[in-house]
C-alpha cells in the first residue's frame, strides 16, 4: 500500500520540470536512513540532489562535554549513564590516554550506555547509595522526554550533564550567508511534532526557500521531497506540512511547557563549528547544585590541545553542515569505518557516514552506478 | 548423584562423578546400540560411499530461547550443515562443557531436547565426552558435534552458480536471531518471536535430484546477505535480492525498526537457500511448499552479469547496495 503509493510519488516526481541542479536537505537521521536503506536516491532524476545535513546531535556534541564525561567515569565515584551512541566517539586525547567512554569503562570506570532517560531514574532508585550521573546529548526530541522526567523530580543521587541542541538554530546558520546551501529543505517531522512546525517558517518567509515537514516512510517522504519540487518549481516557496496527523500546529504544549521549565535556551558550542546563537538547552538555575558541569569543573582542562575541534583530518563538521557528502571525505572506508571510526558521524546510528556505510555505499561511484 | 542438584566441578573429576554424569544423563537419553560409553573411541562399518563430516561448536546465550534451546540447535546445526552439503546425516559425535553450577534440571531438558532433534534426524549419537569448567569460565553450557553423513548430491557448490541462476528461501529469515537478542537483552519489547530452530533435513533432501539445483546454504550466523556474498564471490556476479519478496515476520521487521537492524543480516536456524537453475525454480518452491518448514518459501533474487557485489532492490523500486556485515550486531547466536 505506501509502497505503491512511494512508486506513485516517484512518478510525479519525474514529470516535474525541474531545474538543473537541485539540492534538497534534510536535518534528520531518521530521515536520512529511510532514504539511503529504501534506495531513494537511486530513484530519482539525476539532477535532484539530497543533502544530509545537521540531524545528528552526537555527532556535534562538544568535545569537551565527552571529555568530561570521561573524566568523571575515571576519577570520580559515581556511574556515568549515556545513550549507546556515545560510547565510542573519540576524543581529542593522545593515543595513550582513554579517549572514548567505551576505553574507560574498559579501564573499569562505570558507564553504563541506556536507550532511554527512565534507566537512569530505575538505577537511581534501587542504587540509593551509589551517585549516577546522566550524560544527556540530544536533539529536541530527545530533550523533551530528558526534561519531562527531570520535571517530575530527580532522584538526590543524580547529576547531570547536559548537551542538548535546538535543530532550527543550525539551519539559520547555514542560511545566513550570502548563497544558501541548499534549494529546498525536508524539515524533520518528530522535531515538529514536539516544537511545533512553525519553527520552521523562517525558511520560506525569510529566505524563500521551499519547505515540507516529512514523515519517516518511504512514501511519507517522497510526499515531502514533492512538495519542495513542486514549490520550487511553481516559484511558491511556503511550509508545507506533509506529516499533519503527527505533527499538529504548536507541536505539543506540554512538552514546550516541561522543556521551558528545566531548561533555558543558550549559546552552545557545536564540535568542529562553533558557538551557534541560542542554539543550546542549558539547565536552568534552580538545578545548578545538580550540574555536572558546575560540580566537576576541576576536571575540564580549557588547556587541552584541539579541544573542542573533530580529530585531525576528519570532515565530520562538513559532513554536518552538508557542505560535502560522507563519501568525500578523505578518511571515509580508509581510516574511518564503523569497526575502528575516526569522527563521530561514523559512530552514531544517526550520522550521515555510518547510515552511508550501512547502506553499502562506498564511493561516489555508487550512487551513480546504481541509479535506475 | 542426585544429592546436588547442580553441576559441581566434582563431575568433571574423571571418576565416579563423571560416569555417573555420563550414564545418568547422557547415556539414558542418547544412548543405543552403536553407542558405548566404556570405550574411547567408536568402531562404525560404513558401507563405501562418499561421506561427509562436518564439526560444529554452539555456545547461545541463553541457553534456552523460545524456540528452542542450546541442546536442539547442537544437532539441527550439524544435521543441517550436512543436509546443505548433499548429505544424509548418520552419525553424530557430542562434546559438552558443562559450567559449575548448572542445574541438573535445565542439563535434563537440554539432553532431552537434543535427543529429540537426533531422532527426528535419524542420526545416531556415537561418542561423546563431558567437561565441567568453573563457575563464571562458562555460559552454562556449551556443546560441539561432529556429524558424519552419506553423500547422496556430492556437486552441491557455490562455484556451480552462473548469471541466470535464481535465489531461492525456504521460510521468513530474522526469526532465530531476534527470538535470541529479545530473550537475552531487558528491552521493552514483548515479542512472540520464536527461533526458527530446527532441521532442514526434510527440506533439502526433497530437492536433492533437481539436476538443475546448484547450491544449498542454510543462512545461519549472517543471514542471507552473508549468504549472497558467498554466491557473488564465488559466481563474479551481481546478486540480486528484491525487497518485497523476502519474507520477514511483522514482529522481526518491528524489532529490526526500532533497533535499527538490517533483518537480511540476522542468523536463520531452520531455513535454507538454493539457488537454482531458472526452469526448475517452481519445482523446488513447490516441492518446499508441501515440505515441512516450507510453507511460505520464495523466490527472493537472481544472480545477474555483473561486478561481484549484493544489490538489494528496494519495495519503492530503487537499489541499495547490502555490504558485508560489518559490526556483529549479536554475538553468541548458535
Amino acid at each position: 500500500m505506501s509502497d505503491a503509493k512511494a512508486r506513485e510519488w516517484i512518478e510525479a516526481i519525474h514529470q516535474l520540470d525541474l531545474p538543473s541542479r537541485v539540492r534538497v536537505m534534510n536535518v534528520c537521521g531518521g530521515h536520512e536512513r529511510t532514504l539511503s536503506m529504501a534506495g531513494i536516491r537511486s530513484v530519482l532524476p539525476k539532477n535532484v540532489e539530497i543533502i544530509p545535513g545537521p540531524g545528528c546531535p552526537v555527532c556535534v556534541c562538544p568535545e569537551e562535554d565527552l571529555y568530561l564525561a570521561i573524566q568523571i567515569a575515571l576519577h570520580r565515584d559515581a556511574t556515568v549513564m549515556t545513550f549507546g551512541d556515545m560510547l565510542r566517539v573519540p576524543t581529542n586525547v593522545p593515543k595513550r590516554e582513554v579517549r572514548t567512554l567505551e576505553q574507560a569503562r574498559a579501564a573499569g570506570a562505570r558507564v553504563v550506555p541506556i536507550a532511554s532517560p527512565s534507566e537512569v531514574w530505575d538505577a537511581a532508585m534501587a542504587n540509593p547509595s551509589e551517585r549516577f550521573v546522566f550524560f544527556a546529548a540530544g536533539f529536541e526530541t530527545t530533550m523533551a522526554p530528558v526534561a519531562a522526567r527531570i520535571a517530575e523530580g530527580l532522584p538526590e543521587n543524580v547529576d547531570l550533564l547536559i548537551s542538548g541542541r535546538r535543530t532550527w538554530p543550525a539551519v539559520a546558520t547555514l542560511l545566513a550567508g550570502d548563497r544558501a546551501a541548499f534549494d529546498g529543505l525536508i524539515a524533520p517531522g518528530h522535531v515538529a511534532a514536539v516544537m511545533g512546525p512553525e519553527e520552521w517558517l523562517f525558511v520560506p518567509e525569510t529566505h524563500g526557500i521551499p519547505s515540507a515537514v516529512s514523515g519517516f516512510r518511504p512514501d511519507q517522504l517522497l510526499s515531502a521531497l514533492y512538495s519542495v519540487l513542486r514549490q520550487l518549481v511553481e516559484k511558491t516557496p511556503v511550509l508545507e506540512n506533509c506529516y499533519a496527523h503527527a505533527v499538529p500546529a504548536g507541536g505539543n504544549a506540554q512538552a514546550r511547557r516541561l522543556l521551558d521549565t528545566v531548561f533555558e535556551i543558550v549559546d552552545a558550542p557545536w564540535r568542529g563549528i562553533g558557538t551557534l546563537p541560542e542554539s543550546g538547552y542549558g539547565l536552568r538555575p534552580a538545578y545548578a547544585a545538580r550540574d555536572a558541569r558546575v560540580l566537576h569543573a576541576d576536571l575540564a582542562d580549557e588547556s587541552r590541545k584541539r579541544m573542542g575541534e573533530m580529530p585531525a583530518g576528519c570532515g565530520c563538521a562538513d559532513v554536518v553542515l552538508g557542505r560535502i557528502y560522507p563519501t568525500e571525505c578523505a578518511l571515509y572506508g580508509t581510516t574511518c569505518v564503523p569497526r575502528s571510526p575516526v569522527g563521530p558521524c561514523m559512530v552514531s546510528d544517526e550520522g550521515a557516514c555510518r547510515i552511508w556505510w550501512a547502506g553499502g555505499i562506498r564511493s561516489p561511484e555508487d550512487l551513480r552506478t546504481l541509479h535506475a | 548423584m542426585h544429592d546436588a542438584e547442580r553441576i559441581t566441578l566434582a563431575h568433571g573429576n574423571g571418576g565416579r562423578r563423571t560416569r555417573e554424569l555420563i550414564d545418568e544423563i547422557f547415556a539414558t537419553r542418547l544412548g543405543g546400540p552403536d553407542l558405548d560409553t566404556e570405550v574411547d573411541a567408536a568402531r562404525l562399518r560404513l558401507p563405501g560411499d562418499d561421506w561427509a563430516v562436518t564439526v560444529d561448536g554452539f555456545t547461545v546465550e541463553p541457553i534456552e530461547f523460545p524456540g528452542g534451546d542450546i541442546g536442539a540447535l547442537a544437532v539441527h546445526g550439524t544435521v543441517n550443515d550436512l543436509s546443505v552439503s548433499g548429505a544424509e546425516p548418520v552419525h553424530l559425535s557430542v562434546s559438552a562443557f558443562l559450567e559449575e553450577g548448572l542445574e541438573f534440571e535445565v542439563l535434563v531438558r537440554l539432553v532431552d531436547s537434543f535427543a529429540r532433534a537426533a531422532k527426528e534426524a535419524g542420526v545416531t549419537v556415537v561418542a561423546g565426552d563431558t567437561k565441567v569448567v568453573p563457575r563464571g569460565h562458562g555460559g552454562g553450557a556449551y556443546f560441539t558435534t561432529t556429524g558424519l553423513g552419506r553423500i547422496v548430491r556430492g556437486d552441491l557448490s557455490a562455484k556451480s552458480v552462473r548469471p541466470g541462476d535464481v535465489i531461492l528461501v525456504s521460510g521468513p529469515v530474522g526469526d532465530h536471531g531476534i527470538a535470541v537478542m529479545l530473550a537475552r537483552e531487558s528491552f521493552d519489547l514483548r515479542g512472540d518471536v520464536r527461533s526458527d530452530c530446527a532441521s532442514v533435513l526434510p527440506l533439502c533432501k526433497t530437492v536433492w535430484d533437481v539436476p538443475g539445483l546448484r547450491f544449498l546454504r542454510d543462512p545461519t550466523r549472517g543471514g542471507i546477505a552473508t549468504v549472497a556474498h558467498e554466491l557473488s564471490r564465488a559466481a563474479r556476479a551481481t546478486v540480486r535480492l528484491r525487497e518485497a519478496e523476502i519474507p520477514v515476520r511483522d514482529p522481526v521487521r518491528g524489532v529490526c525498526e526500532m533497533l535499527g537492524y538490517d533483518p537480511y543480516y540476522l542468523a536463520c536456524e531452520g531455513r535454507v537457500v538454493a539457488v537454482v537453475a531458472p526452469d526448475e525454480a517452481d519445482v523446488v518452491l513447490e516441492r518446499w511448499r508441501n515440505a515441512d518448514g516450507g510453507a511460505d518459501a520464495r523466490l527472493i533474487g537472481r544472480v545477474d552479469e555483473g561486478p561481484a557485489r549484493v544489490v538489494l532492490e528496494t519495495s519503492i523500486g530503487g537499489s541499495r547496495i547490502l555490504d558485508e556485515l560489518e559490526d556483529d550486531p549479536l554475538p553468541r547466536i548458535c
